[in-house]
């Protein structure tokens, strides 16, 4: 903590489900609007990394055949994983309530 | 596209192997699913962004890899914590010790005078007279410049006018006025003397050196004609020095400079006319070549040109063969004659070069055997699917790891004995600046040859240990056939090398100790901690020259009054002193035979009595006594001299030699006695038969050695009674004779003595720490060996123990390998040693006769080499013994 920015996107991606690389990286441009591109060798030296920290693990479980793409490998948050996410988005929150409330946007909790 | 396409794959490949075995494919699969996205997105820009992720990546990914080996290996190495400290001890002191041998040659031998121009062009030639030098610089084809100069030449100097103003003995050089301008030294401040400028009967001046402005001067900005009192002299100071500038042999730092045109109550060394004395070869000349004179030339040039004076002035030296003079390098912090720097460098090379590849094959044998021993954890490495060059990385970076932390030790060691050696005195009268800071060019050398001999150690050890048959290796456990068990494996033939040399080195420290120990032994017929020698420079003091003559004439018996004393007796050095033989001296051959000439005759100038207060048995005729002290010295009589028993033989043979001439030059002596050999220590006389007996002619004090001194002042020796202390009363006497008179450098004989092997102590304790820690060296790999051996063949001991061997059978089978090796390389080390040492002996007349010395002592001979078998027997019982513990069954059912 603070989360390497690369390190937040992916566990955020993978807090709605299982996910593949190209998911991953799909969905992290999309949600930044393409400000954040993980390209292919970073994208997977991150999950390297992720997963050497037990944050998140290849999964097991395929999803229904229809939507599995074989040649894929898809991955899971970890429990430490999720709680890790969690504190980091609190922390967040936490620091924009402090500048919204120093902005005068929102009372003082 | 297409083309971006195959860069990438290619790039792809180039992860790190792992990295790649578990996403090589996922990288290439997606960047061939976004490829074409990008490409229609962002153009051009988008691929080119494309590669460069990989680009950046790979190295990144290696990096980590290379972090974890390193992780990995620092947690083996404390895991193995004896290893390591035995690895990285070995090289930090094999390491440190050639660091600062290394660095003591490049700061001493090989760095240039701080100051001087063109240093290279400088030449230097040792005791000669003035007039010698002006004809020198005659020379013009060869010389641009020549100058004359004495160094280490004390100074009464006190800062400031009034009584309340201390003199302080301050060391400088008597310099020509051509001095600065043959050195290319311009002054800071002020100016430096120039032969038009500065003739004699000019006012008195000095130039000062910019060390003694700063501390003396408090860098006092209109220091530049303020005057000095010099040897109770007013002088004005003309100029100060550069920067760093001390003088040209800044070994002996020079802090006031004195022109030879000053007068004799600031210069005592001029007295009797001494400019142009051609026999007084007291000076050094400082020559610079002329452009495009070689030092070869040069050097032919000013043989011809001595030959010629000698001649003119029936110098007996003249007779001489070989060359009249040695050429010195002049702008060198110590000038070491280039006939001596490959033979000094080379056993430098030699004893360093054996001590560091011995510590590299001690350590390329250890890295082997712990290679070995984790065979079985590289086995499982490997079949769980770890890269072998992965592995062999591991193990290098490892091994680099430890030679890296070794050389770090070693620098550290090297540092740490740097400042040891300056803190340590040195024999000599004058201040020495012994300034050996570790060399940045050594250390990067230090740390070149680290990595190598990790890089070049580890690999050997890896590749064999990665080049293993997976399936026997998993299946015998540790028993795999090595190709160590060949009769000339590697492991053997290093085994080998390492004891025979440790053992050369040994025997030739041991050489060089013992030789030492004997020529330098000095052995008196009494106690010398009971002769109290100090000085006394009255000249320096500002009495007139005869004056000072007369002070000394009853401070003899006056002294002998004092309570409790039993001896005095006056002389121009402390006695058992280094010598320095600079006479050549010619015996007149009786009955037409031809005349007899000898050189490297020490000089020494002694008072009545003065064998007597050494108890110096007196063989033939008598000592100097009070008749000798107001011989006013002429040209035209002999002046009565004592000769010792080796200058008796070598001029006489075994004819009676009292009463017989010697002549140099202009002046002839009369022997009046002979008296048995004093110890002479470190002579560089070391070239004749017999070890530490150098031909002495002893002249008598008189008046004239009262008007100029030596650096030693005149020396007073005290012998007393009993060891009491007697110097308060010899001090009253004094003071009561003259308040004035600084009495100066007041120890005993003992630790004169002790002064004086200052250096040949330590270069005893150099060499024996170098020799003994090259056995500890070669116990410890010995030790390791069997060890690994032991573990290899743990199965067929087994089966040896299980079919009935005894415990003493099998400790007797790992011995006898172990012995084998042993004898093998103390035979060759011991030949080696011996061969090495006859080469260095005939080589150089410096190691000669401790060498000589050395290997004539049986008890070196026969001892070092049972010494070192003991301890390499003792180094390979204690693994051996874990053979016999060995439980049969254990061994057997690791099958």
């Amino acid at each position: 903590m603070p989360l390497k920015t690369n390190w937040f996107h992916i566990l955020l991606s993978l807090a709605g489900g299982e996910q593949h690389g190209y998911g991953i990286m799909q969905e992290v441009s999309e949600r930044t609007r393409g400000k954040l591109r993980l390209w292919p060798a970073t994208l997977y030296g991150t999950i390297k990394r992720l997963i050497e920290a037990d944050l998140i693990e290849e999964s097991d479980e395929r999803p229904a055949p229809e939507l599995d793409d074989a040649r894929r490998r898809y991955y899971r948050l970890t429990r430490l994983g999720k709680r890790v996410l969690d504190a980091e988005t609190e922390r967040l929150e936490e620091l924009v309530h402090i500048v919204q409330v120093k902005r005068g946007l929102e009372p003082a909790r | 596209m297409n083309f971006a396409l195959r860069l990438y794959r290619a790039l792809a490949r180039a992860f790190p192997h792992e990295f790649q075995m578990a996403y090589g494919a996922d990288v290439i699969q997606l960047g061939e699913d976004i490829v074409e996205d990008v490409a229609k997105q962002n153009g051009f820009f988008g691929l080119f962004r494309l590669i460069a992720d990989l680009a950046i990546r790979i190295p990144i990914e290696y990096l980590t890899e290379l972090r974890q080996d390193l992780i990995y290996a620092v947690r083996t190495l404390r895991k193995a914590r004896g290893f390591a400290a035995v690895g990285i001890l070995s090289l930090g002191l094999g390491i440190g010790m050639s660091a600062v041998a290394v660095s003591e040659a490049l700061d001493m031998i090989l760095s240039d005078a701080p100051g001087v121009r063109e240093p290279d062009r400088v030449i230097m030639v040792n005791n000669v007279s003035y007039p010698y030098i002006e004809r020198y610089g005659d020379q013009h084809d060869l010389f641009a410049g020549a100058a004359a100069f004495q160094m280490a030449v004390p100074y009464n100097v006190s800062v400031g006018e009034g009584a309340s103003a201390k003199a302080e003995r301050i060391f400088g050089q008597l310099v020509s006025p051509e001095y600065f301008s043959v050195l290319g030294v311009s002054a800071a401040r002020g100016r430096v003397f120039a032969p038009d400028r500065d003739r004699p009967g000019s006012a008195p001046i000095v130039v000062i050196s910019d060390r003694f402005w700063r501390e003396r001067l408090n860098s006092d900005p209109s220091a530049v004609g303020r005057t000095l009192r010099v040897n109770g002299q007013t002088a004005t100071i003309a100029g100060i020095g550069p920067k760093d500038f001390l003088g040209a042999i800044p070994f002996v730092p020079a802090d006031i400079f004195v022109p030879t045109t000053a007068p004799e109550a600031i210069a005592p060394e001029l007295a009797g006319d001494a400019i142009h004395q051609r026999d007084a070869k007291t000076f050094n000349a400082l020559l610079r070549l002329a452009p495009g004179v070689t030092v070869e030339s040069a050097e032919a040039g000013l043989d011809t040109v001595t030959r010629r004076l000698d001649e003119e002035t029936l110098d007996p030296a003249r007779n001489a063969k070989g060359l009249r003079v040695m050429v010195l390098p002049g702008g060198k912090v110590v000038p070491v004659p280039r006939s001596m720097l490959p033979l000094v460098l080379g056993f430098m090379a030699l004893l360093n070069g054996l001590l560091l590849s011995l510590v590299c094959m001690n350590l390329a044998n250890m890295q082997l055997a712990r290679a070995t021993a984790r065979r079985r954890e590289i086995a499982i490495r490997l079949s769980v699917g770890a890269s072998r060059f992965r592995l062999m990385r591991q193990l290098l970076v490892e091994s680099v790891l430890l030679s890296v932390t070794g050389a770090a030790a070693g620098i550290a060691l090297a540092f740490w004995a740097a400042a040891a050696v300056e803190r340590m005195r040195l024999p000599f009268p004058f201040p020495v600046r012994f300034d050996i800071t570790p060399d940045w060019r050594a250390m990067l050398v230090v740390f070149a040859i680290a990595v190598m001999a990790g890089v070049g150690f580890g690999l050997a050890p890896a590749l064999a240990a990665t080049r293993t048959d997976l399936a026997s290796t998993l299946k015998e456990g540790l028993v795999g056939q090595t190709r160590g068990a060949r009769r000339f494996g590697m492991r053997n033939l290093l085994m080998v090398g390492q004891v025979a040399g440790s053992l050369a080195l040994l025997l030739i420290t041991g050489f060089l100790v013992t030789g030492f120990h004997k020529t330098n032994d000095i052995v008196l017929g009494f106690d010398p901690s009971a002769m109290y020698l100090l000085s006394l420079d009255p000249v320096r003091d500002g009495y007139a020259a005869d004056k000072a003559a007369m002070l000394f004439d009853d401070l003899g018996e006056r002294l002998q009054r004092v309570p409790g004393v039993r001896n005095v007796a006056l002389a121009l050095k402390p006695p058992c002193g280094p010598e320095s033989g600079v006479l050549t001296l010619s015996a007149p051959g009786a009955g037409g035979a031809p005349d007899r000439i000898v050189s490297g005759v020490a000089k020494e100038t002694v008072g009545p009595r003065y064998f007597a207060a050494l108890s110096a048995p007196v063989l033939d005729g008598r000592e100097f006594d009070i008749r000798e002290r107001h011989i006013e010295p002429s040209k035209s009589r002999a002046l009565p001299v004592v000769i010792n028993q080796t200058a008796a033989h070598e001029f006489f043979g075994a004819a009676e030699p009292v009463g017989r001439r010697l002549s140099e030059t202009s002046n002839s002596y009369e022997v009046i006695g002979v008296v048995k050999d004093l110890p002479a220590p470190m002579s560089d006389r070391g070239a004749l038969e017999e070890v530490s007996s150098i031909p002495v002619i002893y002249m008598p004090m008189t008046k004239n050695d009262f008007q100029h001194s030596t650096a030693d002042g005149i020396v007073v020796m005290v012998r007393s009674d009993h060891g009491g202390e007697v110097m308060q009363g010899v001090r009253r006497e004094l003071a009561a004779l003259d308040p004035n008179v600084a009495i100066f450098r007041v120890h005993t004989l003992a630790g004169q003595i002790d002064d004086t092997l200052a250096n040949v102590r330590m270069g005893e304790f150099v060499y024996g720490g170098i020799g003994t820690f090259g056995m500890v060296l070669a116990a410890i790999g010995l030790a390791g060996v069997t060890a690994y051996s032991v573990a290899r063949r743990r199965k067929e001991i087994g089966i040896r123990m299980a079919l009935g061997a005894g415990k003493g059978q099998v400790l007797r089978l790992v011995l006898r390998e172990g012995g084998t090796l042993v004898i093998v390389g103390s035979v060759l080390g011991f030949l080696g040693a011996v061969a090495l040492s006859r080469v260095f002996s005939a080589m150089s007349s410096m190691f000669a006769p401790a060498f000589r010395a050395g290997m004539s002592d049986p008890r070196l001979l026969l001892g070092a080499p049972l010494l070192l078998a003991a301890l390499a027997m003792l180094a390979c019982y204690i693994p051996a013994r874990r053979s016999a513990a060995i439980d049969p069954l254990r061994a057997l059912r690791e099958e």
